[in-house]
């Protein structure tokens, strides 16, 4: 009897461990069938603290007609839902965008579609699509000079899924044997108007660009163009080539030609200069032995401000400051922050910078953890701003983020003028 | 007496020494084929193991032309769907839908995270990244010593243990230049995929680099499949999905 109850422990003691070791690998591949229809995204709920700059050109001018707390705390709510439906040659892809934003200040809500669009796949080598699309030009991580039909970037959060424009676009692929490897080309028409990509560029024009690429010796290699309509005419080239297994260099070059480039002086009046501008960006990605990613790009904005014209800019703030305490006018200030919107509050809109982002993957044996450390920094006023993140991906379908932001520079420097002195933000993304 | 006595010492010696009969070429030629068509699709599951027992899975589908073509998929999880890979020869692409334009990723580099890094999950065909340095017989195994034929590729040795009767690889002990082993591949499970394609279902990893980190690889639906060479570009990338049937 004692033998008989010792034997079934010990096969129930087994049993769940056959059982696992039966299991513990297994791939059934039926869950996984194309379906017609697909749906997905991803929710995120994201509550910051900016502690403000009080002493900031961007301080003042948000904030010279109310009584602010030192700290803004926030909350931001997004839900990116994506679907795409596919029958024979034509799919529909959606991808909309909710946002809800909540400060001790103001409320915000967003609600668009990043992208709607229709795509017909005539063949592997040729596709139409038609609708909003977010294209992405350039091979830049932090800046994109020749990306001429897409929204500029972030560079505090490169990732970050952008809003496109409405187009109808075509791609024609075509591969070959020998140094050149692929060759794509794709044209595209786009609409400026009162109802459509209204912040593009001026009204009722057809703007016509085109990006042709080429694999050519183991080198990524993008022409790019944007013709005269909305904007004034631009081209550009990048590239892209790894020249080990673990380094990886790239470029962009663009030429924007007949660019009008507004500056406002010290007391309001507004210059437009008119010519040229030529933008370039040279960066690399590489990976030490390590395992840690080092990323670093210099970026020349010749669109940008000069020195001088930032310091008329922060006096203009100054100056409308004064005259608003002293005669209640803030005349001088609306027109800084006119300025301001259409320029000089965009991120990096100075002319020359460095962006440095070092990530560690995975140390001490923590598997889905990955802190890292962005600088970005003005190189003409030694103004930075830097940025040590730690993310954790170890939960599935579940992101999580922190990261803290210093902004420093004396007076007179980009990064010294913002709103915020330092902010710290946290993010929990579930993808569904 | 003499003479048949020499000959029988020289044949029990012959395990023991290179095998200089066989052309290590055409094994490792042989081993390629037996692990894939040169053209095919497949879906696979990536599964990282932690030391606790806690696991992270992904589901990829993959197709593959010639001997160093193949684009990845990712189906699963959540997070990871969209996701796309491309490697052409040395050069490799990831495409994140939110980002939406590929970027260039090195094949050291890991887009799951775990002992696998990129050139395991887009692997191409042992004979295009390697030539035979050496071949020896043991009992029942070849064993292959195989060195990169460029800087690109990502381990600069491999040593690669055959079985003789089904010509498919047992273990892969994959070598840094220094000589230092980064990991090691097992594959087990032969098993009957149908249309002729008749190999390993499971492939395990562990390395001294990730210590009781262990990271699986199930392989299903393996089919041979034709695709035009267009599909194997940049700008294909977001439009891979509409190869599945």
């Amino acid at each position: 009897m004692k033998l008989a109850w010792r034997a079934t422990l010990l096969t129930l003691a087994w049993l769940p461990a056959a059982s696992v070791a039966a299991e513990e690998f297994s791939f059934d591949a039926t869950e996984f069938e194309k379906q017609p229809f697909e749906l997905g995204g991803y929710l995120e709920f994201k509550p910051d603290r900016a502690w403000l700059n009080r002493d900031g050109a961007f301080y003042k001018l948000n904030f010279y007609n109310r009584a602010t707390p030192d700290t803004l705390d926030r909350n931001t709510g997004t839900l990116k839902l994506n679907g795409k439906y596919t029958q024979g040659i034509a799919s529909i892809n959606l991808r909309a965008d909710v946002e809800v934003r909540h400060d001790n200040l103001s409320s915000d809500r967003i609600k668009r579609f990043d992208e709607a669009y229709v795509s017909l796949k005539f063949d592997p080598g040729f596709t139409l699509d038609a609708g909003k699309l977010a294209l992405k030009w350039g091979k830049g991580y932090a800046w994109s000079p020749v990306g001429f039909v897409e929204r500029p970037k972030d560079p505090n959060d490169v990732e970050l899924a952008r809003e496109g424009y409405t187009m109808l676009a075509a791609d024609f692929i075509r591969n070959f044997d020998g140094d050149l490897k692929t060759m794509a080309f794709t044209p595209l028409l786009l609409p400026v108007g009162s109802q459509v990509n209204q912040d593009f560029g001026k009204s009722d024009h057809v703007n016509v660009a085109a990006k042709l690429y080429f694999l050519y010796q183991d080198t990524d290699i993008d022409f790019t163009w944007l013709g005269n309509g909305s904007r004034t005419p631009r081209f550009g080239v990048d590239f892209s080539r790894n020249f080990s297994s673990a380094l990886e260099v790239h470029g962009e070059w663009a030429r924007i030609r007949e660019v009008e480039l507004r500056s406002v002086g010290p007391t309001g009046v507004t210059t437009t200069q008119r010519g040229d501008a030529t933008s370039y960006l040279l960066g690399l990605r590489y990976l030490t032995e390590q395992d840690t990613t080092l990323i670093a790009e210099y970026y020349r904005n010749g669109t940008g401000y000069q020195d001088a014209q930032a310091q008329d800019f922060y006096r203009l703030v100054d100056n409308g400051v004064t005259q608003f305490l002293t005669t209640g006018s803030d005349s001088m200030l609306k027109k800084a922050l006119s300025a301001s919107q259409s320029g000089y509050a965009k991120p990096n809109a100075m002319e020359r910078y460095l962006y440095l982002r070092g990530s560690q993957k995975e140390p001490f044996d923590i598997v889905y953890f990955t802190p890292s450390l962005t600088l970005i920094t003005n190189l003409d006023d030694h103004s930075y701003s830097l940025t040590p993140e730690l993310l954790y991906t170890g939960i599935t379908n579940l992101d999580l983020r922190l990261r803290a932001t210093w902004l420093k520079g004396g007076a007179g420097s980009e990064f010294g003028e913002r709103q915020n002195a330092r902010k710290l933000e946290l993010m929990m993304r579930y993808y569904f | 007496m003499k003479k048949l006595t020499t000959l029988l010492l020289c044949l029990l010696a012959l395990p023991a020494l290179p095998v200089a009969a066989l052309d290590g070429t055409q094994i490792l030629q042989k081993v390629d084929r037996n692990l894939e068509p040169e053209s095919y699709e497949m879906l696979r599951k990536l599964i990282n193991v932690e030391p606790d027992g806690k696991k992270k899975e992904f589901v990829l589908y993959s197709v593959k032309k010639g001997r160093d073509k193949i684009v990845a998929l990712f189906l699963a999880p959540s997070s990871d769907k969209g996701r796309a890979t491309l490697r052409l020869g040395d050069n490799m692409w990831l495409y994140i839908p939110e980002v939406g334009k590929p970027m260039r990723i090195t094949s050291l580099q890991s887009v799951t995270g775990g002992v696998f890094n990129n050139a395991d999950i887009l692997r191409v065909d042992y004979a295009a990244e390697y030539n035979v340095e050496a071949t020896a017989e043991e009992k029942d195994q070849y064993l292959l010593i195989l060195k990169a034929k460029t800087a690109e590729v990502a381990y600069d040795k491999l040593k690669m243990w055959v079985d003789k009767k089904v010509l498919l690889p047992v273990t892969i002990e994959c070598y840094a230049a220094s000589g230092m082993l980064i990991k090691t591949l097992r594959f087990k499970d032969i098993k009957d995929f149908g249309g002729g394609i008749k190999r390993p279902a499971t492939l395990e990893t562990d390395s001294p680099l990730y210590k009781d980190y262990k990271s699986v690889m199930l392989y299903s639906q393996i089919k041979k499949r034709e695709f035009p060479d267009e599909v194997f570009s940049l700008n294909y990338l977001p439009r891979v999905e509409g190869l599945r049937k």
